[in-house]
C-alpha cells in the first residue's frame, strides 16, 4: 500500500477498561497509521467497543496510553478529538432537527464553516438530497448510515473511528461505503472500523486485529493471518471447504462458541 | 496539517441555534408549560382584592419556574441522554459545560418569556400593576429562583437514568410542591405545614418573588427568604452537578 506512510495517527498502548469489576479491554496496545484501514475483528463482546470509547474518550479507561495525532487523549483531550471523526455504533441525533439542520450543527461544532449551499452540495454527494427537510427517524437505515459517515468526515479529520458501519447496508450501499474509506485512506488519513464480515476485513483493511475476551489475539495484514496460521489445528479443524479462510482464522483463534 | 480546536463562541453558536429550534419544534409542550399559570392567573382574578396582586402573581409566576425548571429542562437532558444525543456530541472537539450552557440559555430565555406574560396577563385581565421597580425587581428574583428549579431538574436527573421515571418523578414533584405551596401558603392545612411550606424550596422562591414585586415591602423576612433560595439552588446543584452521568450505562 503506497499511501502508507508508517506515520501513526492512533496510539493505544497497554490499555484497560473495567466495567465494575468486569474486565472488558485487558492490555489492548495496536497503531493505526496515517494512510491505512485497520480492522477490528471480534466475537460479539469481545471489547471492541469499549476500546473505541476509551480513545473517543467516551470512557475513562482504568490505565494504559492513547494519543491521536499526537496528542494524547487525557492531556489534550480537544486536541485529541478536533482530529478524529466518530461514527459511534449506536448514533442518535436530536429527532427534532431536520437533516441539514443537524449536519449544520455537527459543522459548526468541528469548526468547519459551511453555508446551506454547501450543506446541500454535501447531501447530493450521498444521494441523498432529498433528505435535507427531514428528520433523522424518517430515514431508513442506510440512509442514516451515510448521513452519520458524513457528519464524522465533516472537518476532515486525520482519523476516522466507524464501529459497525456496514451493518445492515445493501450490497451496494456497503460498496459505496468501503468507496468512501478508501477515499479517505487515499487523503492519507487514517480509519480504524469494527466488523463482523471477513469478506469486508479482505476487501478494505489493509491491517486488522483479532479480540477476544478484552485481548488482542492476532495482529498483521489478513494475507499474513491466513498464512501463518495455515497450519494451526484449531484453525485446520474448522475449515469447511480445505482451503484457509480468513473466518477460519478468526473462528480458529476466538472459538466456536456463541458469546453471551 | 493537523485540525484545530473550534472557538468556544462557534460551537456555543452552533449548539444554541439547534437548542433554540429544538425547543421551537416542541412549541406544543412548552405552551402547556404556560398554559398552567396563566390559567390560574385568569382564575383568580376575582381574588386579586383579597390576596394582593403581588401574591396572585407571584404563585403565578413561582409555578411556571417549577414547570420549566422540573419538565421542560430535566425531562429534556434525561431523554437526549438516554437516547445517546448527548454521547455523540461529547465525542466532538468542545467542553461538556458548552452543552449545559446552551441548554440552560433555552431555560433561561423560557423564563424570561413566563415573566412578561404573567406581568402581561396580569396587567391586562386582572389589572395588576406595579411599579417599574417592581418590575425590575421581580425579574431578578425570578430568575434567582428559577436556579433551584433548574438545580432540583439536574438532581433528579443526576439520581435516576431511566428518562420514563425522570418524568414521573419531575411531574409527582411538580404537583406536590404546587398543591401543597398553595394550600399551604394560605393556611388551609394547618400552621405546622404554613411554617414549613414558608421555609421550602416553594415558599422561599414564592416569598423572594411576592416581596420584590412590591419592593417597599421587602423585609428581613424577605432577606432570609432570599438567602434560603440561595442555599437551596447552591445545594441542588451542586449534588445535581455531582451525580450527573453523560451517559446512562
Ligand atoms: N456500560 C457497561 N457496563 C457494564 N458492562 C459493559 C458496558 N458496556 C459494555 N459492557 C460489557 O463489556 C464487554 C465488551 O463490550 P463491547 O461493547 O466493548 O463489545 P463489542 O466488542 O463492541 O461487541 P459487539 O460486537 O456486540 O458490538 C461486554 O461483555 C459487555 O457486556
Ligand atoms: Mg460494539
Amino acid at each position: 500500500m503506497n499511501h502508507q506512510s508508517h506515520t501513526p495517527i492512533l496510539e493505544v498502548s497497554g490499555l484497560h477498561v473495567y466495567y465494575g469489576n468486569f474486565h472488558a479491554v485487558n492490555d489492548v496496545s495496536f497503531t493505526v497509521n496515517a494512510g491505512e484501514i485497520f480492522g477490528f475483528l471480534g466475537p460479539n463482546g469481545a471489547g471492541k467497543t469499549s476500546t473505541l470509547s476509551a480513545v473517543e474518550g467516551l470512557l475513562k479507561p482504568r490505565s494504559g496510553n492513547i494519543s491521536v495525532a499526537g496528542f494524547d487523549i487525557h492531556k489534550q483531550p480537544l486536541h485529541a478529538r478536533a482530529n478524529m471523526g466518530v461514527q459511534l455504533q449506536a448514533t442518535s441525533f436530536q429527532p427534532e432537527l431536520t437533516i441539514s439542520e443537524i449536519i449544520g450543527l455537527y459543522a459548526g461544532i468541528y469548526g468547519a464553516a459551511i453555508n446551506h449551499e454547501q450543506i446541500l452540495s454535501i447531501l447530493r454527494d450521498i444521494k441523498l438530497e432529498d433528505a435535507a427537510g427531514k428528520r433523522f427517524g424518517q430515514l431508513s437505515g442506510g440512509q442514516q448510515q451515510r448521513v452519520s459517515l458524513v457528519i464524522a468526515t465533516i472537518h476532515d479529520p486525520h482519523l476516522v473511528l466507524l464501529d459497525e458501519p456496514t451493518t445492515g447496508l445493501d450490497p451496494q450501499s456497503r460498496r459505496q461505503l468501503w468507496e468512501r474509506m478508501e477515499a479517505i485512506r487515499e487523503k492519507g488519513h487514517g480509519v480504524l472500523l469494527t466488523t463482523h464480515s471477513m469478506e469486508e476485513a479482505e476487501a478494505v483493511c489493509d491491517r486488522i486485529a483479532i479480540i477476544d475476551h478484552g485481548r488482542v489475539v492476532a495482529i498483521d495484514t489478513p494475507e499474513a493471518l491466513v498464512d501463518h496460521y495455515r497450519h494451526d489445528p484449531e484453525v485446520i479443524s474448522v475449515s469447511r471447504k480445505g482451503k484457509i479462510t480468513l473466518e477460519d482464522v478468526f473462528i480458529g483463534l476466538t472459538g466456536r462458541a456463541i458469546r453471551s | 496539517m493537523r485540525n484545530n480546536i473550534p472557538a468556544t463562541s462557534t460551537v456555543l453558536n452552533a449548539l444554541l441555534r439547534a437548542d433554540f429550534t429544538t425547543q421551537w419544534r416542541n412549541r406544543r409542550s412548552v405552551v402547556l408549560v404556560f398554559l398552567v399559570p396563566l390559567i390560574i392567573l385568569m382564575s383568580w382574578k376575582g381574588l386579586v382584592d383579597k390576596l394582593g396582586g403581588a401574591f396572585v402573581l407571584s404563585i403565578c409566576i413561582t409555578i411556571g419556574l417549577t414547570a420549566i425548571g422540573l419538565m421542560g429542562y430535566t425531562n429534556s437532558i434525561a431523554r437526549d441522554r438516554d437516547k445517546g444525543i448527548f454521547q455523540r456530541l461529547r465525542v466532538a472537539p468542545l467542553s461538556t459545560w458548552t452543552i449545559m450552557v446552551s441548554r440552560l440559555t433555552v431555560q433561561i430565555v423560557m423564563i424570561l418569556a413566563l415573566i412578561i406574560a404573567v406581568f402581561i396577563v396580569g396587567f391586562y385581565v386582572d389589572k395588576i400593576s406595579l411599579t417599574p421597580a417592581g418590575y425590575v425587581f421581580g425579574f431578578t428574583m425570578g430568575l434567582v429562583g428559577s436556579a433551584v428549579y433548574l438545580g432540583l431538574g439536574q438532581m433528579i436527573a443526576g439520581l435516576i437514568k431511566n428518562p420514563e421515571t425522570v418524568s414521573a418523578t419531575t411531574r409527582l414533584v411538580y404537583f406536590a410542591f404546587i398543591m401543597i405551596g398553595m394550600f399551604g401558603e394560605l393556611g388551609m392545612l394547618g400552621t405546622e405545614v404554613q411554617a414549613i411550606v414558608r421555609w421550602s424550596p416553594f415558599g422561599s422562591v414564592k416569598r423572594i418573588v411576592s416581596d420584590s414585586l412590591q419592593p417597599a415591602h421587602w423585609t428581613i423576612q424577605s432577606t432570609q427568604a432570599l438567602l434560603a433560595t440561595i442555599g437551596y439552588a447552591f445545594v441542588f446543584s451542586l449534588l445535581g452537578i455531582k451525580w450527573f452521568r453523560w451517559n446512562t450505562k
